[in-house]
């Protein structure tokens, strides 16, 4: 008898220090939340403009492989730009915690974005969505493009020890040491909107967002083909881009891209010009002066001009073209806002790239839910691709922002 | 008595204006705002304010000498620029002496054109402050400029580590800079004629004091304290953005006039520029813990702002009328000079 209480005791001891083999080291409590977050079918969710939130990317280009030294090669070939556009599938990973897996549900999440802005408001929102749908104790905390504050709020975050924290980085360059810190607190990060430097998505679980010079290659062509519709039998047509404010990758996405694009697909396109418009880049009387000036010293020869901006850039574009009294000059743009919706509509913009706000940051905490689940984490991923003209345009109606 | 008993309340009232408020945000957000009340959260807001708090150090002291100095925010990001841009070549030592002594020759070149060229310094630090804004675009080709060694990233962590709780180096250093500015300022003869020259150039001038001295020093000391507070946030971030100081001037300008500093010279102090600083902080991270917005935030920061000079403006009026209500000094006044004109006359 004394024996048998003896094996009894062992076997239950056995099983107990067993039993977390068995359930991938979990509670019972932990694997039920699993169960229930592999449940939550966020695909049913959509954004304000009526489209899935999560929509798939369809971009299925195979990453090339890293030129010796990318800079040596000529701004209009595509490869020179390969750590920008890139960046992210060639990462370290270091000291990356491991997923809990334990499910999704009631998880504190927080999300540091970069600045106030109606995109950002947008942002939020799809976030709030998908944080909704998994019960998360979530909030998301603007710096107003404020370096230091950024770095204050990064502090105050890892203090309050999340499970994860969502990141758009305010700076390529400081996204480093911010990403570092992060993980030297073993708190998982994911960074996601603005592409931050490639050595910071080494302390990154991963990266998602609109995949900028993507965008701009897709619209680069279907600006080439509209060019060429308009202007048929032109040896040369002459093309110029107003840039995004200078630094960030989308200053050099939004003109090389297209640029570096057109090289190849087409030869006829010549750019003219290329600035970004002092002191502000996005405003939009600063623009109708620059273009202006465009317009005057090429003339006839400008036919397209590309935007950073379908908003005030856009608007500013088309007040100066306007004066000059041109509707011959094709235009796009980066997009979606609702003045740049309504400019395609009126057959202004000949076309806009389809950035969703509520997509990125849906597709982050998307993401961020994977990871909890257990899933595979992809080093980059990106937002599905489109280019809205007048065609589709009433589709996405009513605007994200 | 009663009286008397208000007006020296009042009295002190206005003396610690700032002190009060401090502690007012300090109760009020400690008590509500959630996680606010913590060593953690007090670490990160000091290590946030170091930056404006070093730049206002300089700048009170250009206001105490009724100047202005719009270039700050322009030298923050200057310093920094300068400090990762060159340190490739000069090693941080080089990179950051370089940074610092660029902060003084702007401060001496604002300095020289308010002084000898006598041309207002409003206008002469908000052209300075675009030339340099130009020159950081010229410098770094419109990019931040970082420098990603371990040496950098070590510095970083040292700059932002606990050395006791609360104090972190980047912040031991903005407490021995204050320290040392406003003993200069209080309990020496040197820190005494700022607010002279400040008060009254003039009356400074006739008194002896080499004012043009003092208010080159001033600028200087404007420039070095920027470019310090540049310098210490870019080592902090591992890279020098473009519009670091972007925020800075308003943010700065704000702090020193809530901490009792008078635009128009001659009143003020470095500590209470800080404690206005740490108080506008904890305002912002209090409304940030409460998930409102920036509009919040701009909004509450203006309400201070014109309560402050609401309350200066009353201040001067309870000043005046307390002059008025005393008729035996007129009296007084008006029967001496009826004494001397009658002597005057006598002696004819």
């Amino acid at each position: 008898m004394r024996r048998l209480s003896f094996f009894f005791a062992a076997l239950a001891l056995a099983a107990f220090a067993l039993a977390p083999a068995f359930g991938q080291g979990l509670t019972a409590a932990q694997q039920a939340n699993l169960k229930a977050s592999l449940a939550v079918d966020t695909s049913v969710l959509k954004s304000a403009d009526g489209q899935q939130l999560l929509a798939p990317s369809k971009d299925n280009r195979k990453v090339p492989t890293r030129p010796a030294d990318p800079n040596k090669l000529p701004e209009t070939d595509p490869l020179h730009w390969y750590d920008m556009e890139w960046a992210g599938w060639n990462v370290t990973p270091t000291n990356i915690p491991k997923s809990p897996g334990d499910g999704a549900i009631g998880k504190k999440v927080i999300m540091i974005v970069h600045g106030d802005h109606p995109w950002t408001t947008a942002c939020i929102l799809g976030a709030q969505k998908v944080a909704d749908m998994y019960k998360w104790d979530f909030k998301a905390q603007s710096p107003n493009w404020d370096l230091v504050k950024q770095n204050q709020l990064i502090d105050q975050a890892i203090n309050e020890k999340p499970d994860m924290i969502l990141l758009i980085p305010l700076d390529a360059k400081a996204a480093i040491q911010q990403a570092r810190k992060i993980n030297a607190a073993k708190i998982p990060l994911h960074m996601f909107n603005t592409l931050p430097d490639n050595a910071a998505l080494n302390y990154s679980l991963g990266w998602t967002g609109p995949d900028d010079f993507g965008q701009f290659r897709l619209l680069a062509r279907a600006w080439s083909d509209e060019l060429m519709k308009r202007n048929p039998g032109a040896s040369t047509i002459g093309v110029a881009y107003v840039q995004h404010n200078p630094g960030g990758s989308p200053f050099f996405a939004r003109s090389f891209g297209p640029i570096s694009e057109l090289a190849t697909y087409n030869r006829k396109i010549k750019t003219l010009v290329m600035a970004s418009p002092t002191p502000a880049a996005f405003d939009a009387n600063t623009t109708m002066q620059l273009v202006s000036d465009w317009l005057t010293k090429y003339g006839k020869d400008l036919k397209g001009i590309c935007a950073s901006d379908d908003s005030a850039q856009s608007l500013g574009i088309f007040q100066a073209l306007e004066k000059a009294g041109r509707t011959d000059v094709v235009v796009v743009a980066a997009g979606n806002s609702k003045q740049g919706m309504d400019l395609v509509k009126d057959g202004k913009l000949f076309g806009i790239t389809y950035q969703t706000a509520e997509g990125d940051g849906a597709l982050s905490a998307q993401t961020a839910a994977d990871w909890f689940n257990g899933k595979g984490y992809p080093t980059r991923k990106n937002l599905a691709q489109h280019v809205i003209t007048k065609a589709d345009v009433d589709k996405f109606y009513p605007p994200q922002w | 008595m009663r009286s008397s008993g208000r007006s020296s309340l009042l009295a002190l009232g206005d003396k610690y204006r700032i002190y009060i408020l401090f502690v007012v945000v300090f109760a009020v957000m400690s008590l509500t705002a959630p996680k606010f009340f913590n060593v953690l959260n007090f670490t990160a807001i000091f290590n946030a304010v170091t930056m404006n708090a070093t730049v206002a150090i300089g700048f009170t002291v250009v206001m105490i000498c009724g100047q202005l100095d719009l270039s700050i925010g322009s030298v923050i990001s200057f310093a920094g620029v300068l400090t990762m841009g060159l340190q490739p070549v000069l090693g941080f030592a080089g990179s950051i002496a370089v940074a610092v002594a660029g902060g003084a020759l702007v401060g001496l070149f604002n300095g020289l054109l308010v002084t000898k060229a006598k041309i207002n310094s409003f206008i002469v630090t908000l052209g300075t402050m675009t030339i340099l804004q130009g020159s950081i675009y010229q410098f770094s080709g419109g990019n931040s400029i970082s420098v990603t060694t371990d040496e950098v990233f070590k510095i970083s962590d040292f700059l932002s580590k606990n050395i006791v709780p609360l104090i972190t180096p980047q912040v031991l250093l903005t407490i021995v800079l204050v320290l040392v500015v406003e003993f200069v300022l209080r309990r020496t003869r040197v820190g005494r004629n700022f607010y002279i020259v400040g008060g009254n150039r003039t009356t400074a001038w006739l008194a002896g004091v080499p004012t043009d001295n003092y208010l080159n020093s001033a600028f200087v000391l404007s420039g070095v304290t920027a470019a310090i507070g540049g310098v210490v946030s870019v080592l902090v971030s591992t890279a020098a953005t473009l519009k670091l100081g972007e925020n800075s001037l308003m943010y700065v300008i704000s702090a020193t006039i809530i901490g009792g500093t008078a635009m128009s010279g001659g009143k003020g102090g470095v500590l209470r520029s800080v404690v206005a600083i740490m108080t506008l902080e904890m305002l912002y991270t209090g409304i940030i813990l409460f998930g409102l917005g920036n509009e919040v935030k701009i909004f509450l920061a203006g309400l201070i702002l014109a309560y402050v000079v609401l309350y200066e403006a009353y201040a001067v009026y309870r000043h005046e009328k307390a002059l008025g209500q005393r008729p035996e000094l007129m009296k007084e006044l008006a029967e001496r000079a009826s004494a001397a004109r009658s002597r005057k006359s006598a002696g004819a």
